[in-house]
């Protein structure tokens, strides 16, 4: 731990509420994170005595210089009533594998040496944020006894694919809550549990880059945690290429999946169907701005791999699964269709075979990449006239398609794992 | 001339009674040594056989590739009972080798101690090959995986190429390193790569320029088109 920052920690003591922003080159959105930060702190918990911690992977662009600079001079315009405790600030680079998990990891230590009663993660490339999402990040921890809170977004209907089509209904079937957005990025979240987190030693994997949303969601859900979700209306980044971060964000959360599901498989073989959990926060309608998608792209993305990646494959798959696929990977662009079945039973057989190892573990979730983008294709493809509403339907019956073939996957993880 | 005989023949009989006195002390030893060196091969072989499916040694062998090497060259053992009854078998032949020098035939010394100079050698050239395959099974899979991933049509033989290329090159290490042909081994891995580098510049930039002119400019336009049509998706 820095010197720097542990001094400045014994100066501050103790705190009702810590607030961290991971960043990293964020100075275009940052101060606009931290001015939110700091104006809902203001205005919903005006007596608590709150502390904001940037935790910084070494920008080089004035990020820290930025958070430090932030203030805001006059509330009045912005509040009726001026706040009690003025907040800290609190700018720290972290250390360890460069990535969002040891950015929070730091911020957990913090929050466990001040003794926080309530703690927020917020993205430091967030657009829409406003000091709304304080309260709803805070407020069921401070005030209803929660002990977690994931958030609840407004997305446009063929985004957060990754967590629509494998993070969600998966976490849903084994564990058993209807946590949405389980790998959101902005979270709410008690000292006690961030304390438990840090008990955990899993910084050295991929939990310390992208697989820390989906790792903290999980162990509070398969620890007994109260967790709760807060829909805090759109989301909206800083713009970036999102394909060029694909692979690495794929593998990674991916594998915090399946690492999970070894972890906990005396739980989730256990838990028969799943329950919904309270929701906070005033649900409206956002416009959200058209997402283009190119279709052709990644189907041939998907050929490319029935034609090259399939000996690989077939150590993982059973045989009748290789000719589903191979008869797929003959379908014209017009007629492509990736069924939900077949997806559902990929994925647990992809599990399976991570446990069991018949491949190398990078080389088996990079190699899912190509099956994961024809699924995105023919869900684009099915879904182009359908309204939000019914996307969200669809979405459903993918999770229910996963909790009836959870026996499928129990039994054969009983199976192989014996031989 | 009988006591001449008689002394002839005790002498004679003396000196083999002596040669059999000398010799068997050196048999016994061998047939100790012998014994002993098989019970070794046969505890240690066992004690390998055990340890290696502790640490599922077959499973590892299937995902580096090495089962389904095996499987193709008709190798019907597992990886586990191929590799301890490989060591045993070495055990057995250092045994035999031990075992005859304790003979101390003078036929046998320079033999014996020419074979344990090169023993270390044998094993390290052994060592080259195995790391060699697997190192290119593995970055001949990563390869084919990541230009799948970039969407590269030629994949397959790129990823063929990377694997080759390892695999001859670990090849040539190892029988430099046994010290078999070294000058023709490094000359003719020489030819040959530089042959190929040369034979592809040649191809590439005299034979098939327009072709490399279409493909560059068909790489271009493609790459282009790829911004004006790149998804927007957030994945996560």
């Amino acid at each position: 731990m820095e010197k720097l920052f542990q001094l400045q920690m014994e100066e501050i003591k103790e705190a009702d509420i810590l607030i961290g922003i991971p960043s990293y080159n964020n100075v275009r959105t940052i101060g606009h994170v931290v001015r939110a930060a700091i104006a809902g702190l203001a205005k919903y918990f005006p007596g608590a005595r709150s502390v904001l911690v940037n935790s910084d992977g070494g920008s080089t662009d004035g990020t820290q210089e930025e958070v430090q600079r932030i203030q805001i001079e006059d509330f009045k315009t912005i509040l009726t009533s001026h706040p009690v405790h003025p907040v800290h600030k609190i700018i720290t680079p972290y250390h360890g594998i460069p990535g969002k998990g040891s950015a929070f990891r730091t911020i957990f230590e913090a929050a466990a040496k001040l003794k926080a009663k309530a703690c927020a993660v917020v993205d430091s490339d967030l657009r829409s944020i406003t000091p709304g999402w304080m309260e709803l990040l805070l407020r069921p921890i401070y005030e209803e006894g929660f002990e977690y809170v994931a958030p609840l977004y407004a997305r446009h209907k063929f985004d957060g694919t990754i967590t629509n089509s494998i993070v969600y209904p998966l976490t849903r079937a084994l564990y058993g809550k209807r946590v949405r957005q389980p790998i959101g990025g902005d979270f709410g979240f008690s000292g006690k549990l961030a304390e438990h987190y840090l008990t955990q030693k899993v910084w050295e994997t991929d939990v310390a880059r992208f697989g820390i949303d989906i790792w903290m969601t999980t162990l509070a859900i398969a620890e007994g945690y109260r967790v709760c979700q807060a829909y805090l209306g759109a989301k909206i980044h800083d713009a970036k290429d999102p394909g060029s971060d694909l692979g690495p964000m794929f593998t990674q959360v991916v594998s915090s999946v399946y690492s999970l599901m070894e972890n906990y498989q005396p739980l989730w073989k256990e838990v028969k169907e799943s329950q919904p959990v309270s929701t906070f926060g005033f649900h409206y309608e956002v416009g959200l701005e058209p997402v283009p998608v190119n279709l052709g792209r990644m189907i041939a993305n998907f050929r490319l791999g029935v034609r090259d990646l399939m000996e690989i494959w077939r150590k993982a798959l059973l045989p009748e699964t290789v000719l589903w696929l191979e008869s797929i990977g003959r379908l014209s662009d017009e007629a492509f269709s990736f069924p939900q079945d077949l997806w559902v039973r990929l994925i647990y057989d992809f599990a399976l075979a991570y446990q069991t190892g018949p491949v190398h573990r990078e080389h088996l979730l990079k190699s899912m990449i190509p099956l994961y983008l024809g699924r995105v294709a023919s869900f684009v493809k099915e879904n182009q006239d359908s309204s939000a509403n019914e996307v969200e339907q669809k979405i459903e019956s993918l999770c229910k398609s996963f909790e009836e073939m959870k026996p499928y996957l129990i039994e054969r993880w009983g199976e192989v794992l014996r031989r | 001339m009988s006591e001449i005989w008689r002394s002839a023949i005790v002498a004679s009989f003396d000196k083999f009674l002596g040669k059999v006195i000398t010799f068997l002390p050196n048999l016994l030893a061998m047939i100790t040594i012998l014994i002993i060196g098989l019970i070794t091969a046969w505890v240690i072989k066992t004690i390998l056989l055990r340890f290696l499916k502790a640490i599922q040694f077959d499973r590892v062998s299937e995902r580096w590739g090495l089962t389904h090497v095996l499987s193709k060259g008709g190798v019907t053992y597992s990886p586990t009972s191929l590799l301890s009854r490989f060591f045993y078998w070495i055990i057995v032949l250092v045994t035999l080798i031990l075992g005859i020098n304790a003979l101390e035939v003078a036929a046998t010394h320079h033999f014996v101690t020419q074979f344990f100079n090169y023993l270390p050698h044998l094993f390290a050239g052994i060592l080259i090959m195995v790391i060699g395959y697997l190192v290119a099974v593995f970055l001949g899979q990563a390869a084919l995986i990541a230009a799948v991933n970039a969407q590269m049509e030629s994949a397959r033989l790129l990823s063929r190429c990377i694997r080759w290329f390892l695999i001859i090159l670990s090849l040539t290490m190892a029988l430099y390193h046994l010290g078999i042909a070294e000058r023709v081994i490094v000359t003719a891995f020489s030819i040959t790569f530089g042959g190929i580098v040369l034979a592809l510049a040649v191809a590439f930039g005299w034979g098939g320029k327009e072709l490399a002119k279409d493909f560059l400019e068909r790489l271009y336009k493609r790459r282009e088109r790829g911004d004006e049509e790149k998804d927007r998706i957030s994945h996560l």
